[in-house]
C-alpha cells in the first residue's frame, strides 16, 4: 500500500473523524486485510486506548471519533494514521507497517456499528 | 455589635463555667510523714539506701504541679467553631490538636460531628465534596506539620475548585513546651507556609481572643467569592490549658459578605452588546454556588434564546434543557459575542491547542467575536502555581459575582428587547432546540455501539445505572476522567443532581470528595451516586472505611478500566512520536496483573461489594442488590469492568 500524502484526504479524513462514525462517505477500494491480526494490533498497540474495543470512540486531549464499522474511505484512515489532524499521535511505519494498517482497518470496519437506540428499552428512559 | 459573654448563656458559655487548676498538693489530704514505710532491719533490707533526692521526695511537701484543670482554650475554640454552624469536623486524629478534639467530645457532646477519616488527603476531599453540596464548609483538623503535609494535595483542589474548606493544624509554637521528640518533629515556625500559595488566607494565633477573631475571619474569607481553603494554626497550650481570663473572652459576631453585582453601567453595556448580537453564545464554568444560581443562568439564556456551553464546574445549566448545547463546541467558532461567567480555563475554552511536537495554538473564535467576563474568579489569584491559565483578551470585563450579577443582566436583557428582537430570538430558540433534540438522539445511537461488549462499555454502564436510579431523588458527585455519558443521556435539573470535579486534576478526589458529598445528601434523603476510576480509587480506598463507620450511604461504581488511563494515552503518543514500542506503553500505566478486586476491598472496608462486573448482563442485577444495600444504610461499591473511556 502506497503512504497517502494527498491533502485533500487529509482533509477529508478529519472531517469525518471529526463527526460519528455514522457519516457516509463514498466507499473506495481497500487492500484485503487480516481482521484477526488487526484486532490484535489494535488492541496491543494502544488504538482502544482512545477509540475503544468495539471502536465506539473517546477522548483523548478531546473527543476519540467512533471507528466501529467505519464508512471511511481507507485511504482517508490510512492518512489519518500516518499525518493526523488533531492531537491524534502519528503512527508512522516504524511502528505500523503498511500491513498493519490496512490490518486495522479490516479490523474497525468488521466492527458492528450503531443499532437503533429505539431496540434498547433503557435508552428510552426520559 | 459583638456578643459579650452571658452568663446565663450556658450553651454558649459552658467553657466559663471554671477556670484555674486544681494543684496535685489539694488532693493531697495525708501527711507525707504519717506514710513513711518504717525502716526495714539491717539484715533483712535488700534495696540500696535511698539517695537525696528520694529523701528529699518522701519527706518534703509537693510541688505546686497543677494535674486537673476545670476549664480549657480548647473549650472556646469549640464554641467559636460552632458558633458558625459548621456541622462536621472532619479528622484524623493528632496529639498536636488533642486538645480542641477532647473540648469537641467533651465540652461540645460531638459537635461539630467527628468524621474519623484515615488520611488527612480524605478528610480534606470529604469537606470539598460536601461544602459543594450543602452550600457551607465542613472543617478539617490534623497535626500542623506531618499531617498538614498529607492534606496538600486536596487542600490544592479546594483551591482550584474554588471551594471553602476550613482546615485547622496542630502546632506547639512555644519551643520550651515541646516535650523531647515527635513534639520537636511536628511544630514549626509557620507551619501554614507550606499551603499558603493555595490558600485564600492563614493565621497562627497567638491568643485566645486571636483564635476567636481569626477563626471567624478565616470563615468570612473561605465563604466570600471567590471561595477557597483557609488555614488556622491551633497552639498546643492555647487549647490544652486553662482559659486565662474567662470574663474577656467573647464570639467574634459573624456576618456573611453579600457578593458584589457587577458594576450597573457594565451590566446595561453586556446586555446592549448580547441583545443586538446575531449569534450570541454563553459559557460558564462555576455559576451555581446556591440553589438560585441554575434558575438565574436559565433565566438569561431564556431572555436571549441564546445556547449554553456549561463546563459543568458546577450544576449551572440542565443537561436536557433546549438551549444546553455543551456538545456543540462548534458554535464558539460562530459566536460574534461570547459572554462568559465564572470561567475556569477561559483561554483554553476559546483556543484551538495542538498537542505536538511544536505546541501550537489558535483561537477558536471568530474573528471580530467581543467577549464579555462577568465573575470573581481572577478578583484573588497568586503567582506560584498556574491555574489562571494563559492570559485572555476581553472587550469588557465585569467583576462581579455571577450568580448575583445574573438577574441584573437578564432584566437589563428583556428591557432593550423589543418585539422584533423577540420574535428572531424565538426563531433561534427554536434551532437551538432543535439541535438539542438532535443531540440528544444521536448520543442515544452512539451509546448502542459494543453495547454487548465484554469489557463493558462506559455508554452501557452509565445507562444500566441510570435506569435504576431515575426515579430517585438522585445526585451524582462524582465522575471519571472525561466521562460524558450521563451529562448525554441523564436528566440532570436539580441545583443537587451534580456538583463538579475535583478542581486541580490531583487524583484521589472522586471517593472521598463523593462522600463528603454524600454526607450532604444523606440528611435531606436524597440518592448519591458516583462514578470513580480505579486509579483514583487506590489512592484513598480507605475512605470507605470512614463511609462504613459513619454510615453514609452511596452508591459508587468502579469505571474498573486497569489503568491510570488519561496517561495511559499519553504514553502511546509518546512512542509514536518517536517511532518505537507503541506496544509496550502498559509498562507503569496499568493496574494489572494482578487484578485489584474492589469489591473485595469494599467489603473489607465494612462496605457492601459488587464485582468485578465484566458481563453486561450481569450488571443490572447487580445493581439492584447494590442499589438495595444503599437504601438500607451502606455505601456499596460496584466493581464494573470497562472499556477505557
Amino acid at each position: 500500500m502506497n503512504k497517502v500524502k494527498s491533502i485533500a484526504r487529509i482533509v477529508l479524513a478529519a472531517a469525518v473523524f471529526g463527526v460519528s462514525g455514522s457519516a457516509v462517505v463514498m466507499a473506495q477500494d481497500a487492500p484485503a486485510g487480516d481482521a484477526a491480526n488487526g484486532k490484535r494490533i489494535y488492541l496491543a498497540d494502544g488504538c482502544f486506548t482512545c477509540h475503544g474495543r468495539s471502536g465506539q470512540g473517546g477522548a483523548y486531549n478531546g473527543p476519540a471519533p467512533i471507528l466501529a464499522h467505519t464508512a471511511l474511505p481507507f485511504d482517508g484512515f490510512a492518512g489519518q494514521v500516518r499525518n493526523p489532524v488533531n492531537d491524534m499521535p502519528a503512527f508512522s511505519d516504524a511502528v505500523l507497517s503498511d500491513k498493519d494498517v490496512a490490518d486495522i482497518y479490516a479490523f474497525v470496519e468488521s466492527l458492528p456499528g450503531p443499532r437503533s437506540a429505539k431496540d434498547i428499552p433503557i435508552l428510552n428512559n426520559n | 455589635m459583638p456578643k459579650r459573654r452571658q452568663p446565663s448563656d450556658s450553651s454558649r458559655r459552658n467553657f466559663l463555667k471554671g477556670a484555674g487548676l486544681v494543684g496535685a498538693a489539694a488532693a493531697v489530704t495525708t501527711p507525707v510523714v504519717a506514710n513513711a514505710v518504717p525502716a526495714a532491719s539491717p539484715q533483712r533490707m535488700k534495696a540500696a539506701l535511698p539517695g537525696p533526692q528520694q529523701i528529699a521526695a518522701e519527706t518534703l511537701a509537693p510541688s505546686k504541679d497543677p494535674v486537673n484543670q476545670t476549664s480549657s482554650g480548647g473549650d472556646y475554640m469549640t464554641d467559636v467553631i460552632n458558633s458558625l454552624g459548621i456541622d462536621y469536623m472532619a479528622i484524623n486524629c493528632a496529639s498536636s490538636y488533642r486538645g480542641l478534639h477532647e473540648a469537641v467530645i467533651n465540652h461540645a457532646n460531638n459537635k461539630p460531628e467527628i468524621i474519623t477519616c484515615v488520611h488527612e488527603d480524605i478528610a480534606v476531599h470529604m469537606a470539598q465534596g460536601y461544602a459543594k453540596i450543602e452550600g457551607k464548609p465542613m472543617a478539617m483538623a490534623c497535626h500542623g506539620v506531618v499531617g498538614l503535609q498529607h492534606a496538600t494535595m486536596a487542600m490544592y483542589n479546594a483551591w482550584c475548585d474554588r471551594v471553602p474548606v476550613l482546615v485547622f493544624g496542630g502546632n506547639i509554637m512555644e519551643a520550651d513546651k515541646r516535650a523531647p521528640g515527635a513534639e520537636w518533629l511536628h511544630a514549626g515556625v509557620d507551619i501554614g507556609q507550606i499551603v499558603r500559595e493555595f490558600t485564600k488566607w492563614d493565621d497562627q494565633p497567638a491568643s485566645l481572643t486571636h483564635f476567636g477573631e481569626s477563626t471567624v475571619r478565616a470563615y468570612k474569607i473561605a465563604t466570600t467569592p471567590p471561595m477557597g481553603p483557609v488555614f488556622i494554626a491551633l497552639d498546643a497550650e492555647l487549647q490544652e490549658n486553662p482559659i486565662p481570663d474567662p470574663e474577656g473572652l467573647r464570639i467574634p459576631k459573624y456576618a456573611p459578605v453579600v457578593p458584589p453585582q457587577g458594576d450597573s453601567g457594565a451590566i446595561a453595556e453586556a446586555a446592549k452588546m448580547l441583545v443586538e448580537a446575531q449569534n450570541p453564545i454563553i459559557i460558564c464554568d462555576r455559576v451555581a454556588r446556591t440553589p438560585a444560581g441554575m434558575a438565574n443562568l436559565v433565566a438569561l439564556a431564556e431572555a436571549l434564546q441564546c445556547g449554553v456551553i456549561d463546563n459543568a464546574g458546577r450544576m449551572n445549566f440542565p443537561s436536557r434543557h433546549p438551549l444546553n448545547q455543551s456538545f456543540r463546541r462548534v458554535l464558539i467558532g460562530q459566536a460574534d459575542v461570547i459572554l462568559a461567567i465564572e470561567m475556569n480555563d477561559l483561554w483554553g475554552t476559546l483556543t484551538h491547542f495542538s498537542d505536538r511536537i511544536v505546541r501550537r495554538s489558535r483561537p477558536g473564535t471568530k474573528p471580530g467575536a467581543k467577549l464579555i467576563t462577568l465573575g470573581v474568579r481572577d478578583l484573588y489569584l497568586k503567582s506560584n502555581y498556574q491555574d489562571f491559565g494563559r492570559w485572555q483578551d476581553i472587550d469588557l470585563d465585569i467583576a462581579g459575582d455571577g450568580e448575583a450579577s445574573l438577574p441584573a443582566l437578564t432584566e437589563a436583557v428583556r428591557r432593550l428587547t423589543d418585539d422584533g428582537k423577540k420574535s428572531a430570538f424565538d426563531a433561534r430558540g427554536k434551532k437551538f432546540a432543535a439541535a438539542h433534540l438532535a443531540m440528544i438522539e444521536q448520543s442515544k445511537t452512539d451509546a448502542t455501539i459494543g453495547w454487548d461488549a465484554s469489557p463493558i462499555t462506559t455508554a452501557r454502564m452509565c445507562a444500566e445505572v441510570y435506569a435504576q436510579i431515575k426515579d430517585e431523588d438522585w445526585s451524582v458527585v462524582g465522575t471519571t476522567i472525561r466521562l460524558s455519558w450521563p451529562h448525554r443521556l441523564w436528566d440532570f435539573k436539580k441545583p443537587y443532581q451534580w456538583n463538579g470535579v475535583s478542581g486541580g486534576a490531583g487524583i484521589g478526589y472522586n471517593l472521598p470528595a463523593s462522600l463528603g458529598a454524600a454526607l450532604a445528601n444523606k440528611k435531606h434523603g436524597r440518592f448519591t451516586v458516583a462514578f470513580g476510576g480505579d486509579g483514583d480509587f487506590m489512592f484513598n480506598p480507605g475512605a470507605l472505611w470512614t463511609a462504613a463507620h459513619h454510615k453514609i450511604p452511596i452508591l459508587y461504581i468502579v469505571q474498573n478500566n486497569r489503568a491510570y488511563h488519561q496517561e495511559y494515552m499519553y504514553l502511546v503518543a509518546m512512542a509514536a512520536r518517536h517511532g518505537r514500542g507503541v506496544d509496550k506503553m502498559d509498562i507503569g500505566t496499568t493496574l494489572k496483573d494482578p487484578n485489584i478486586d474492589y469489591a473485595t476491598v469494599a467489603r473489607g472496608m465494612g462496605a457492601y461489594g459488587e464485582g468485578p462486573i465484566t458481563d453486561p448482563k450481569d450488571l443490572g442485577p447487580a445493581l439492584t442488590r447494590a442499589i438495595a444495600a444503599v437504601k438500607a444504610g451502606q455505601p456499596a461499591v460496584v466493581d464494573v469492568v470497562t472499556d477505557p473511556r
